[in-house]
């Protein structure tokens, strides 16, 4: 692994709130990226995250655009940027969870069969939280939101993203996170070097939304980790490649932590136990 | 040389786009647009356009991807109809506020349900809201001419443009049509104006969050841009007919201008009531016909000009506004303020009209027995 680009590109004076991690997320893929890079933003906490008119503090080109369309108009972009003979420009698509899990599935989906030459980031924090904290389709069993309020906490474990990404046999899939900032930027820097479809998961902590302290992100970001709860790994042309083994350790820290499961009880404890064995006893058979 | 060859409406609007030197086509198919897309697709196996087309999954994102290729720079072409249209409204607004030069073909059809594939406008009219340019055709010569010219006016203005003609009875009639050799369209079809486009050399953010004040003023100034739009779309029109000899403005009148009675309508409704003036005029009614062409930005001045001596205007919708009526007769009487306008709403969903349907109608204004907009062709 070569040098971390000491380079910022990124702005310190953004808008993101304190401790969050989908702009330390950003820092670090751009970092990985550089200025040779478009975005393409659709309704999502970055929306505000990178300023009002006239701002961009992403320090590259952005596109804001409609809530469904990232993968869609990034694969346009990349179209037009090749027939000029632009075909240094790395486009990436920077959605959170909603606008991926969600209602951006579809066009998702699409760039990923036409194995668009794009990099579809998902910081996901696990909640529509630019609105306020909504369930999404990624929010984790068990977890509290203004949508699914306390006892009537989301009964259903988060969709797999991963997996579905998977089945569009695309060159490139990662998941990351900022605790493990060399091993982002490695996947982003391998991203940007392969041609095709790439897509990298991130797991991002959000104190407003994960009603945890604002000095725990990177601890939050970390535990995830160690916990097996977010798996860190590459499928590369299919190849499933192990990143950082956990340690199965304790899932109470990582809970407690975080307001959103502050009503979680025993029983639910031990199904979300179960679900990380289930989970990790597929995936380990899928590692080289 | 020009030459005469027969083309169907969608065949016309394919050969204007290759014509076009398009970059980027992204679309998805529909009936009875396919056989434009379909077009493209052989044009580019064959090798005859060098174009990039996106196959994408949805109409949804056939805009998308249009909005991402046309912001970096490229010359875009798409086609859609009916759901496909009503489908990329979100993004209808998106492309039109953000300002950029798309060209799409919508085959005018029938919304559902119950489905139905067949000719009405209310598609493309229900979105007429959408900050596009909306032009209307009438046959297959005006599909291939305003496709060509459609690039030129939407680059020219700023402002994406659709061209709508009616499914089947427009998109699949083979007619003869005047057809440019490449070389003889190349030098107007080849001017592009020069536009803010993403550029990583000048990194700014498109479409970020506007407070009141600026979202006001921006919103005002893409409503001035439209109306003044106007007269850049007759610069264009004018330049097409001084190289070309093919005369086109916002509105098409035929008959005695002068005449009494004016029926007013759009799309291929006007073809068939070209007939119904020849038949009214025969009978010492005097009769024209105004076709409206372009209507956003809607030609008010052209529009006035043309009815303000009739003594009945007679508007025939192959549209409808449900608990309104026919949505070119609102246009008409609200948009100058005009009583003396009476609707048919006729065709819907394919159904046939004929020029006596049409003669009728008038008739009936014209001797008193008629007062009120109705339906025709429903009667049980």
């Amino acid at each position: 692994m070569k040098n971390i680009n000491r380079e910022e590109i990124l702005l310190p004076n953004h808008l993101a709130c304190p401790g969050c991690g989908a702009s330390l997320s950003m820092r670090l893929a751009l970092k990985a990226l550089g200025r040779r890079t478009m975005i393409v933003i659709p309704a999502c906490c970055w929306t505000v995250i990178n300023g009002p008119l006239g701002k961009n503090y992403a320090g590259v080109p952005v596109f804001h655009t409609a809530f469904e369309t990232t993968a869609a108009v990034a694969s346009g972009i990349k179209a037009s940027l090749n027939r000029q003979g632009k075909n240094d420009i790395t486009v990436m698509g920077w959605a959170g969870d909603g606008g991926t899990f969600d209602i951006g599935l579809q066009a998702l989906s699409g760039a990923a069969e036409r194995n668009e030459d794009i990099i579809y980031v998902c910081y996901d924090n696990e909640a529509y939280m630019n609105t306020g904290v909504q369930r999404s389709s990624a929010t984790p069993f068990g977890a509290e939101t203004t949508t699914t309020p306390s006892p009537y906490t989301k009964v259903r474990p988060k969709k797999n993203l991963m997996e579905i990404a998977a089945a569009h046999e695309v060159p490139y899939i990662a998941s990351a996170t900022l605790a493990y900032p060399k091993d982002l930027i490695k996947k982003f820097d391998k991203a940007k070097n392969t041609r095709g479809f790439k897509l990298i998961h991130l797991f991002s902590p959000c104190p407003p939304g994960h009603k945890s302290r604002e000095d725990q992100t990177v601890n939050i970001s970390k535990l995830s980790v160690e916990t097996g709860i977010f798996p860190l790994y590459e499928i590369e042309d299919g190849e499933y490649k192990l990143s950082k083994k956990p340690k199965f350790s304790d899932i109470r820290e990582y809970l407690s932590l975080q307001g959103r499961f502050k009503h979680i009880t025993d029983e639910q404890i031990n199904t979300i136990n179960k679900n990380i064995e289930k989970r990790w006893e597929r995936l380990n058979k899928r590692f080289v | 040389m020009s030459k005469n060859i027969m083309l169907g409406g969608n065949d016309a609007v394919a050969l204007a786009a290759k014509q076009s030197f398009v970059d980027v086509v992204s679309a998805y198919p529909i009936t009875p647009q396919t056989s434009i897309i379909e077009k493209i697709a052989n044009y580019i196996a064959d090798g005859a356009i060098d174009t990039t087309f996106i196959k994408v999954e949805s109409e949804h994102s056939a805009m998308a991807a249009a909005i991402g290729a046309s912001v970096s720079g490229s010359r875009v072409f798409t086609a859609t109809s009916s759901q496909g249209l009503l489908l990329m409204h979100e993004v209808l607004h998106w492309a039109s506020g953000a300002r950029l030069p798309i060209v799409m073909a919508n085959a005018n059809r029938a919304v559902a349900p119950p489905w139905s594939i067949w000719a009405e406008s209310t598609d493309s009219l229900s979105q007429r809201d959408t900050g596009w340019i909306q032009i209307y055709v009438s046959n297959a010569q005006e599909a291939y001419d305003f496709t060509i010219m459609g690039f030129r006016i939407a680059e020219k203005v700023l402002f994406p443009a659709m061209i709508c003609m009616d499914g089947f009875l427009l998109t699949h009639t083979k007619e003869p049509v005047k057809i440019f050799d490449d070389e003889e369209i190349a030098d107007f079809i080849k001017v592009k104006e020069p536009r803010k486009i993403l550029d990583t050399y000048k990194p700014e953010a498109f479409g970020a969050l506007a407070f009141p004040n600026d979202y006001m003023k921006i919103k005002a100034a893409q409503h001035n841009n439209m109306v003044s739009g106007i007269e850049n779309i007759k610069e264009i029109m004018g330049e097409f007919n001084r190289l070309y000899g093919r005369n086109y403005s916002s509105i098409d009148i035929y008959g005695d201008e002068n005449a009494e009675v004016s029926i007013v309508t759009i799309g291929t409704l006007a073809e068939t009531a070209h007939l119904t003036v020849d038949k009214l005029n025969k009978e010492g009614i005097g009769c024209k016909l105004v076709n409206l062409h372009i209507l956003r930005p809607f030609p008010k001045e052209d529009l006035q000009k043309a009815l303000s001596a009739s003594k009945h205007i007679v508007v025939f919708d192959r549209n409808i506004s449900h608990g309104k009526g026919g949505i070119i007769k609102d246009e008409t009487a609200g948009g100058l303020g005009l009583s003396n306008v009476i609707g048919f709403v006729c065709g819907l969903g394919g159904f046939d009209v004929t020029d006596d349907d049409m003669a009728r109608a008038v008739r009936g204004v014209v001797n008193g027995t008629i007062k009120e907009d109705s339906i025709i062709g429903a009667e049980l």
